[in-house]
């Protein structure tokens, strides 16, 4: 059985941005664009469909590297009229920023589309570089980035979460089990969460 | 559901203008908590949060771009639970912080603690067009306790390799329970 190991001895895989951006294996990334005109009424679109369709999770499972990510748009700012709005988009992964970009691009293409279709100076998702350069350019550097698990990428925590289910069911179906019933059984257990260590 | 919320997670976005010539202090303040844990960790909620400056806007061949009339101060938290009793939580046990953060902000209540900051930050609140969480349903307390019981067990999965079946159900009751 193939064993991780030593969590302390995991290499930081958070590159490619600003030491600011980052906490541990976690990176943060941090965008403001401009918005054209009818960006006003599509994004708001874009955001409700998307809303309704969060439940298939295919690509985003793809991108397994996303803790999570948000995306607003903002109209107005206090005691300022934008004259175009702007979308706000945030993400919290780990990893390399330019992977991330490669991935984002390469995977959610329509969907960058429809999220950033509107803003100015947008360059399409593909090729990547000039979308990168495009992200370079809009990034704001974090004064502070805070993460509560800094240790634990995505797949650590879903494979933590998967595997504490397993261990409680384990844990009832074990519970009055004689030595050797249980040794067998956990010898089956660990075969099962193979991948989740 | 509320486009703030992904199953039990809440997407928190302020933004607040820092005051005529307190945005280098400001900067200087919070790239200063890198040296010290987080103010953000005495907020149990919070699975992620930044303080970011925004000092202006990058034009991108528009007609007429905006700029701003003062840098924007950009706070986002990716939390459990609600909302509201978040920002109860954020402005009784950050309020040190708070008047160090907020209180170099245009418009902030002074002292910046309580009632008083609770309702200048939800003044200023973004809301959120699309939120999307990878474990929506798992709270920090979970995840950590997840993390570290899966630590444990993968050190137990190879301390026990050797061990007859009795020591093995002993073993395991003591690390994990019944």
């Amino acid at each position: 059985m193939a064993i991780a190991q030593d969590p302390s001895a995991r290499p930081l895989t958070a590159t490619g941005t600003d030491a600011r951006n980052v906490d541990g294996q976690a990176i943060c990334i941090t965008v403001f664009s401009a918005v054209r005109w009818w960006g006003r009424a599509v994004l708001p679109a874009v955001f409700f469909i998307a809303r309704r369709r969060r439940g298939d999770t295919t690509n985003l499972a793809k991108l397994a590297f996303i803790h999570f990510a948000r995306w607003s748009l903002i109209r107005r700012l206090p005691g300022q009229t934008l004259r175009h709005p702007l979308l706000f988009f945030e993400s919290n992964f780990n990893g390399g920023w330019e992977e991330y970009i490669d991935a984002f691009s390469r995977i959610l293409t329509t969907g960058m589309k429809w999220f950033w279709g509107s803003s100015y100076g947008f360059p399409k998702p593909l090729p990547t570089g000039p979308f990168k350069d495009y992200i370079r350019r809009h990034e704001l550097v974090a004064s502070h980035f805070h993460c509560a698990y800094p240790q634990a990428t995505t797949k650590i925590v879903l494979s933590a979460l998967e595997l504490d289910r397993e261990l409680r069911a384990f844990r009832g179906r074990t519970r009055d089990m004689a030595p050797d019933a249980f040794a067998a059984e956990w010898k089956a257990f660990l075969g099962r969460v193979e991948r989740s260590l | 559901m509320s486009a703030d919320v992904a199953g039990q997670a809440s997407a928190l976005t302020v933004l607040t203008p820092i005051a005529p010539g307190r945005e280098i202090e400001l900067r200087m303040y919070l790239e200063s908590l890198r040296t010290r844990p987080s103010p953000l960790k005495q907020l149990r909620r919070t699975h992620f949060g930044r303080f970011v400056v925004v000092p202006d806007l990058v034009a991108e061949g528009e007609r007429g771009p905006d700029h701003l009339t003062s840098p924007q101060l950009l706070f986002t938290a990716c939390l459990d639970g609600d909302l509201d009793s978040y920002l109860d939580e954020l402005c009784d046990a950050l309020a040190p912080e708070a008047q160090e953060i907020w209180g170099r902000c245009e418009g902030c209540p002074e002292p910046a603690q309580g009632a008083a900051l609770k309702a200048y930050l939800a003044d200023h609140r973004i809301r959120t067009g699309f939120f999307v969480a990878a474990y929506p349903g798992a709270t920090v307390s979970e995840v950590t306790d997840a993390v570290d019981q899966r630590e444990r067990l993968i050190a137990f999965a190879q301390d026990a390799q050797d061990m007859d079946p009795k020591t093995l159900q002993r073993e395991f009751h003591r690390r994990f329970g019944n």
